[in-house]
């Protein structure tokens, strides 16, 4: 069975890593996630971003199921 | 009866016309018991960066997650104050200088409510929509605008 979670990047996150979408073998947690992400994209390392799992901000380390959506969020400027 | 309330939309592609500032204050007045209205407009500052002028701001959202957010916001609101009824407005794409990108229009029965929910609510849509500006500037460069 496929295990895979969907990655969506907003902003300037986005902008760094040139692209808003893409699909990840689950690495199992948010904190594998990061060091996932900061490995194929360096520039991240730097950034200030938050993670949101099926559209919920997540502070601390989190498991992640299998077919999750996981949004790298950098800080909000609306308004 | 309480009514049944359920997420609504509250982007607009592009700028927010004065027209439709006028024509949501024109819908409520069919609804006397309100005694007072409070509204934010938030308008694009020409803002004098560094690397150049701003002459419009570019916003993109995750939508999905703006929304489900919006409507927490709305809801706890609700709760909180005496409101007759609330409506957020935010733009999405390019808004020229002098261009509105927000509308929050709240009302009550009486006007500390709405002018206190107006103010919080602009307050935790700033802090807490995913939703990002990018300033475009007459060099042609870019930056990405950070909420003070």
């Amino acid at each position: 069975m496929s295990n895979l979670i969907h990655i969506k990047a907003f902003g300037m996150i986005a902008e760094k890593m040139g692209k808003v979408s893409l699909e990840l073998e689950n690495p199992g947690s948010t904190a594998a996630l990061k060091n996932e992400l900061f490995a194929q994209f360096p520039v991240l390392k730097s950034m200030k971003f938050s993670l949101a799992v099926n559209k919920k901000l997540v502070m601390e380390d989190s498991e992640l199921a299998p077919g999750v959506e996981v949004a790298l969020l950098p800080p909000f400027s609306g308004g | 009866m309480e009514k049944e309330r359920k997420p609504k939309n509250i982007f607009v592609q592009g700028p927010i016309s004065p027209e439709k500032i006028a024509n949501s204050i024109a819908n409520h007045a069919s609804k006397t018991d309100i005694g007072g209205h409070s509204i934010f407009l938030g308008q694009i500052r020409a803002d004098q960066k560094q690397e150049g002028k701003v002459i419009a701001i570019d916003y993109t959202a995750y939508e999905e997650m703006a929304l489900e957010k919006a409507f927490e916001i709305r809801e706890a609101i609700f709760a909180k104050y005496p409101l007759t009824c609330m409506h957020i407005y935010h733009s999405l794409g390019e808004i020229k200088v002098g261009e509105i990108c927000l509308f929050v229009f709240t009302s009550s029965k009486h006007r500390k409510a709405a002018m206190q929910a107006c103010d919080e609510s602009v307050e935790r849509i700033k802090a807490e929509l995913p939703i990002w500006g990018k300033e475009i500037l007459d060099t042609e460069g870019n930056v990405w605008k950070v909420n003070t």
